[in-house]
């Protein structure tokens, strides 16, 4: 979901990199405040973990597929904070070993998917785990998939509103809301049912056998 | 010049290309990048090109489509977006091929340990994940439900978050006993 370099302005980019910098700072201190000489291999192992889970398929009716976003996973597994560092270092790394995403998207897409993410599914669940624990993480990580393909849908078709030529050409990403809501969120209903499920099912089969969290 | 100093250079350059919306201007630097990569630049340019081609094929299609429906003219920004991120992509890619990025980002020892450990077990939980899905598809004698799927694709994850966590546990120990942090305050 997350969006490659060259669809925004920097009129969205900058500002974004100016919220995301300090939110990455705060993260590294409640990381590492939470934890001690331990602190670098288990983030460079859950790091990976991240990177690996978004290679995980979602399987959806009729064949097809999507790939796990993972960071509802990992929000309610080990927590916002070390959810959102980790799968910055993963965007990073994707964009800097694979051309995948970019540099200049970067911060939006780690304050849309990681933070906001891993914000949404924790306090989703949160407001909804007394009421039922197994439909709380379904439904928290369902909404919170949604919400932030929202919330990308709506950042990518402000594009053309905030950057045009003199003949009112867009300059970046050139669809407008209209188009990228229905086009990004529609499959995303799908697409995050079907994570809010394997989250579930993963958090269920591991459950038993984990004693102690990561961090 | 220092890795560090490359990617200082590149930062500059992918916001730098950012305010640039001449496409005659991306051109000519994207054949200039393409240039100063010398033997490289076959290779980053069908590199960048499979990167982009999927996205970038489907949001000009579709803008290209709506533009004809409606009546406006649409051939400067196709191109314009397109060169964009072209030259971003190949930029980036020329960065990766160029320098040591592990020793780029590292601001301190701690830094290179994160990116250097984080590095190796994105390789080898890939192969773990690969390794599930072959043993998946020997197994199924007949095509597989949509419930079975789900299930493969849940043990992935039960495997990979266990995985995770013995890993992070060995990696501690192995670097404590090595004296990795005997010099941390």
């Amino acid at each position: 979901m997350h969006i490659p370099d060259g669809f925004l302005s920097p009129q969205t980019f900058l500002p974004a990199a100016a919220l995301a910098v300090p939110a990455w700072m705060y993260a590294v201190r409640r990381v590492a405040a939470q934890l001690d000489e331990q602190t670098i291999p288990r983030l460079a192992v859950l790091t990976a973990l991240a990177f690996v889970l978004t290679t995980v398929m979602i399987p959806l009716p009729g064949g097809t597929s999507g790939h796990l976003l993972g960071v509802g996973l990992l929000a309610l597994a080990f927590g916002i904070w070390p959810a959102f560092l980790a799968y910055s270092l993963v965007l990073l790394l994707q964009a800097l070993l694979f051309g995948a995403g970019g540099i200049t998207s970067l911060p939006v897409n780690a304050l849309i998917m990681g933070l906001l993410g891993a914000a949404l599914a924790v306090g989703l669940h949160g407001l909804l785990r007394r009421w039922h624990a197994a439909t709380a993480q379904v439904v928290a990580v369902w909404l919170s998939v949604l919400l932030s393909a929202t919330a990308m849908a709506l950042v990518l078709g402000a594009q053309p509103l905030l950057a045009t030529d003199d003949a009112g050409r867009p300059l970046f990403f050139p669809f407008t809301a209209a188009v990228t809501v229905p086009a990004i969120v529609l499959p995303h209903l799908l697409i995050g049912l079907g994570e809010g499920l394997l989250t579930w099912m993963i958090l269920r089969m591991a459950g038993p056998r984990r004693s102690g969290a990561m961090p | 010049m220092s890795p560090r100093f490359w990617l200082a250079a590149y930062l500059l350059a992918v916001v730098a290309v950012s305010f640039l919306h001449e496409p005659l201007w991306l051109a000519i630097i994207l054949l200039a990048v393409l240039l100063a990569a010398g033997r490289l630049a076959p290779r980053l340019l069908w590199r960048a090109l499979l990167a982009v081609l999927l996205v970038n094929l489907m949001v000009s299609g579709g803008y290209v489509a709506l533009s004809l429906w409606q009546g406006n003219p649409w051939a400067l920004t196709v191109i314009r977006l397109n060169l964009r991120v072209l030259l971003l992509t190949v930029l980036t890619l020329w960065l990766a091929a160029r320098i040591d990025l592990v020793r780029a980002l590292s601001v301190g020892p701690a830094s290179r340990f994160l990116a250097v450990v984080a590095i190796n077990q994105i390789l080898l939980m890939r192969r773990l994940v690969q390794d599930y899905r072959h043993a998946f598809r020997s197994r199924s004698v007949q095509p597989p439900r949509l419930r079975d799927h789900y299930r493969s694709a849940a043990r992935q994850g039960v495997v990979l978050m266990d995985k995770a966590q013995a890993q992070a546990e060995s990696l501690s120990q192995g670097m404590r006993s090595r004296g990795v942090f005997d010099d941390r305050p």
